[in-house]
């Protein structure tokens, strides 16, 4: 019998393991991904094209995908400059509280986005703690493009660092040292040589951050103010049209979104190899 | 007037450098001059401070005191790249996403040099390291030996005022390393830039060096050329780091050295007094252990000994011997196979021994004695 | 590596074109006015589809042509409320509860003479009804019967809701006002009893009576309390739907406010005109013909032959209005004895 068993495993010829580990990485796939996105594009055509299309260049769900794209963009623009600079301070300074830092630079990570709305609505709201202070001059965040791009600064904020900072922590030192003594000043040291090594890091980490914040409803329903036209960004939209009953619209901007981040992790996927390949 | 010349002439000065890294003293009031063309090899343990030389000189760490001139040019206060310095790392430090071209023109593109002229001479250096298949690769694409081409030669590309080699060897195999070691000193040979190796290898600095200067625990212990250090070590220390080395203790007395039964006539040396402790030095391979017939070389006899262990390694023989005194430790030799052959040895066969090269050094055992000494 | 770089900048110019701030849709052109109006849940298709291209015709008819934008956002009459609370820019809010209102007043967002406005502030009505699935397949004829073993029920989360709020009203007082008819007093152990019946069958409880609408759609549950308003919007959708409508239910009555913290003294006119023109003739009809109910004129509510006849209508008076109603059934009878059991 264990020779039997001994006979199985070391097999030349077909490996069982291979083909069964596989099934069953899909079959647990299935009901928890990939049958609940499918049901999305099923039902978004089954009503035929033309309403689809009619569902998505609707003026407001137009405006929400415009909007959702936008607020990520700053967004990203901001955490990925933001990462890269936090992690070239992080790496290359030792001093008291790094680490400190680094975990609250982490810590958005573990809080409910929810919560992450309602502490902005705290401090910058018309209410809070500071926005009270600049409400009397006019000066409105919250309920403004500005409170959807704070929301997904926050939310987003250890995306980016967290893919930088590894590629800082195994880049070798002498390369920066190299550098200097070649006569590099700092700045040229940083952006020919740290910077190129960083691209692919730099690259997902903007995607990461991007897909997220386009994605992302917690925080931004609690600080946009949800105004359709205005504030309502495509989660938002999905939300309320779901909520009015019209699930063919919801479902048509769901779509979108799928296809968008199927798009940025194919895009991840590939430009990485590609981009440190040589 | 004599000083300015030879100032002049060194191409690298370290005056007097000192570091401490806390407490502990990394560098001790270190002193020396590098002159043109020549290749100077820093030896010594790691932790030896090699290393915070090289770097002090390159301008990646600031000496607590002493200064650094290159050329004539105080630089103890400019910021390394406005040294003009070449330093060759340990892993070659090549920019990974440039290719050989791109790492070779990179100290000429920082210079704002036109591109027509980082051409040529981006070229003329891809021909002198024999880059030419290589130069649109990657380095990761390349071997160790290529890499450190590549390095060298990106190094040398902007006219260094030195170049700095910080073991250069270090990550290769003992193989390539002997290879790369006769390439480098053809190359150094041929451009004449000076330079200074660090290293812990001293079979590589004996063969690389134009002098070597032996370093240790941050202060410098000598510094000569490689047949100086090896053949009259100044002190113990670089007796037994460049090399085998025994050693037997004794005193000297009227120009001789005792020590019991031995008996050995030395020259005389105003540093050491009648009485003082002192150290025979003589390497396995200056013993001699037969009587001295047809031998022109200067050999004294020292005293009886028994073979306790012959080995065969290779080329020559290797053959522990004790002498005369059961409680004295054993010496080691070495015997050249033109040797083994004509006068072949065993264990228990009693052999005369006598040197044809030996030192007499101080024994400082006490730590203050050697603080004191004068080099 | 050229080629790289050249994509990488088409990548970042593509990205900076449209990393500029979308401009609102049929928007642009200056000397326009901008109303934005916060309702609860139901108000969104009668005042998107009538009330605002309505009001905007009058306007510009009577203003030389100037334009008027709404910007509008619904959601549960309580979340609106605390989304006003926290400071959206809100020049009008539209609420399912007068509760809602007080606690606006109670902020300071709303002035106190707020119950001076036209017909004390309510824009319209809409009895409350239950929705079952098409023929009726567990036989349910009132609300008591909700609470049979097994029927499962969608109820909007009093929390939330305005809407939910009104039902356990009509549930509560439907139960009270049957019993006040047959016996001559308000059986308040019975009224108690139903609803605890009918809250242990109450699967899920969504944000707004919407929210509980469209999970009803998407096939939850057996049953839905909520506004005749839905019913109708439900059946006009040909939903495969049946309306129960009980003996005894209330009527919900809607309040409107002005905002006045943000509304500056420049905009007040174009806001006023506007709220004011919620209690007109035509206003009011539009409402009817998007199954609201008029308050300003019953005749009005002839024209809609869908609305149900209510044998035993009642309102939020039953219970000595809203400031008695919340303290007494939502909190003492309806929080702290049915949902804390």
């Amino acid at each position: 019998m264990s020779a039997n068993l001994s006979n199985i495993r070391h097999t030349h010829g077909l490996d069982v393991v291979k083909p069964l580990s596989i099934t069953t990485l899909i079959l647990v796939m299935m009901p928890l991904v990939l049958l609940p996105l499918a049901s999305i594009f099923i039902f978004g055509t089954s009503s035929g094209l033309r309403s689809f299309w009619n569902a998505l260049t609707a003026p407001e769900a137009v405006f929400a995908l415009q909007l959702s794209i936008v607020t990520s963009f700053w967004a990203t623009v901001f955490n990925v400059v933001f990462g890269l600079f936090a992690a070239y301070v992080l790496t290359k300074y030792n001093f008291w509280g790094r680490n400190a830092l680094i975990v609250t630079i982490s810590l958005p990570t573990a809080i409910p986005t929810a919560v992450a709305g309602f502490a902005l609505l705290l401090l910058w709201g018309p209410y809070g703690i500071l926005g009270r202070f600049l409400d009397p001059h006019g000066i409105h965040l919250m309920f403004t493009a500005a409170a959807i791009i704070l929301a997904n600064i926050f939310v987003t904020f250890p995306l980016a660092f967290g893919v930088i900072k590894p590629v800082f922590d195994t880049m070798n030192q002498s390369l920066e040292e190299a550098s200097a003594t070649m006569g590099a000043t700092r700045w040229q040291t940083f952006w020919h040589v740290t910077l190129p090594s960083l691209r692919g890091a730099i690259l997902s980490g903007a995607l990461l951050t991007f897909a997220r914040a386009v994605g992302e409803f917690g925080s931004t329903i609690l600080v946009s103010g949800n105004l359709a036209g205005r504030t309502q960004t495509a989660p938002l939209y999905i939300f309320a049209k779901f909520n009015e009953g019209q699930v063919e619209a919801a479902n048509a901007i769901a779509i979108v979104l799928a296809l968008f981040s199927f798009l940025i992790f194919s895009v991840l996927f590939l430009a990485r190899d590609w981009l440190e390949a040589e | 007037m004599k000083d300015n010349i030879q100032t002049n002439q060194a191409a690298v000065s370290v005056e007097g450098v000192s570091k401490k890294f806390g407490a502990a003293v990394v560098l001790d009031d270190i002193n020396f001059s590098v002159l043109e063309g020549e290749t100077l090899v820093l030896l010594g343990a790691s932790g030896s401070g090699k290393t915070t030389i090289l770097r002090i000189i390159a301008g990646l760490e600031t000496p607590d005191s002493g200064r650094v001139i290159l050329h004539g040019k105080d630089v103890t206060e400019l910021p390394a790249r406005a040294r003009g310095v070449g330093v060759i790392f340990q892993n070659y430090a090549l920019f990974p996403k440039m290719t050989v071209e791109g790492n070779i023109g990179y100290g000429l593109r920082l210079r704002g040099r036109p591109k027509s002229d980082i051409a040529e001479i981006v070229n003329t250096l891809i021909e002198l390291t024999h880059l030419e298949e290589h130069r649109r690769k990657h380095p990761s694409q390349l071997s160790g030996g290529q890499q450190q081409r590549v390095a060298i030669a990106r190094a040398l590309a902007y006219n260094p005022e030195v170049l700095l080699f910080d073991e250069p060897f270090g990550a290769l195999d003992a193989q390539i390393r002997t290879r790369l070691r006769r390439e480098i000193r053809a190359l150094l040979r041929e451009i004449k830039v000076p330079s200074i190796f660090i290293t812990h290898d001293q079979e590589e600095a004996l063969e690389l060096g134009d002098r070597i200067a032996v370093l240790n625990q941050g202060r410098l212990e000598q510094i000569g050329t490689p047949y100086n250090v090896y053949n009259k070590p100044a002190t113990e220390f670089v007796a037994t780091f460049l090399g085998a080395a025994n050693l037997l203790l004794g005193i000297v007395n009227e120009n001789r050295f005792e020590a019991e039964d031995i008996f050995l006539k030395i020259e005389p040396d105003p540093k050491i007094r009648d009485g003082q402790s002192v150290k025979l030095v003589f390497r396995p391979e200056d013993v001699f252990l037969r009587r001295p017939e047809n031998l022109t070389q200067n050999y004294q006899p020292l005293v009886d000994g028994i073979v306790e262990e012959v080995n065969f390694v290779g080329a020559f023989e290797r053959v522990v011997v004790r002498l005369n005194i059961s409680t004295r430790p054993p010496i080691l030799v070495t015997r050249p196979k033109s040797e083994t052959t004509v006068f072949p040895l065993e264990p228990g066969v009693k052999v005369p021994v006598g040197l044809v090269r030996f030192r007499i050094l101080p024994n400082y055992t006490l730590a203050s004695e050697r603080a004191a000494r004068v080099i | 590596m050229k080629f790289k770089i050249g994509l990488i900048a088409v990548f970042f110019s593509a990205m900076v074109l449209i990393g500029c701030l979308p401009s609102a849709p049929g928007g642009g052109g200056g000397g326009e006015r901008k109303i934005t109006v916060y309702g609860f849940s139901i108000m969104k298709e009668s005042l998107q589809k009538e009330i605002f291209p309505a009001f905007a015709a009058k306007w510009r008819a009577e203003h030389n042509g100037e334009e008027v934008k709404f910007e509008s956002s619904f959601a549960g009459s309580e979340t609106v409320t605390n989304q006003i609370l926290q400071g959206v820019p809100a020049d009008v809010g539209i609420f399912s509860i007068e509760r809602d209102v007080d606690r606006l007043i109670q902020a300071g967002h709303v002035p106190n003479d707020w119950y001076v406005t036209p017909q004390k502030g309510i824009v319209n009505k809409t009895p409350f009804v239950i929705i079952v699935r098409k023929g009726n397949p567990q036989g349910i004829a009132d609300f008591a019967d909700l609470g049979k073993e097994g029927v499962k029920l969608i109820h909007p989360d009093p929390v939330s809701s305005g809407g939910a709020q009104w039902s356990i009203l009509a549930i509560y007082g439907s139960e009270l006002r049957k019993s006040e008819a047959e016996t001559g007093k308000r059986d308040e152990t019975r009224a108690l009893n139903t609803l605890k019946a009918i809250w242990k069958n109450v699967i899920a409880t969504p944000g707004s009576a919407r929210e509980a609408r469209t999970q009803f759609e998407l096939g939850q549950g057996d049953a839905l309390v909520t506004y005749e308003l839905e019913a109708l919007l439900m059946k006009d959708a040909n939903a495969p739907i049946d309306v129960v409508v009980p003996k005894a239910t209330i009527f919900s009555e809607h309040p409107v406010a002005i905002i006045d913290r943000n509304v500056t003294p420049d905009e007040r006119p174009v806001v006023e005109a506007f709220r004011n023109f919620l209690w007109s003739d035509e206003a009011q009809k539009a409402f009817v013909k998007n199954h609201f109910r008029s308050v300003t004129n019953e005749s009005f509510n002839d024209a809609n032959p869908q609305f149900a006849k209510i044998e035993m209508p009642f309102t939020v008076e039953y219970f000595g209005g809203w400031k008695k109603a919340y303290p007494d059934v939502i909190e003492k009878v309806f929080r702290d004895q049915v949902q804390k059991k």
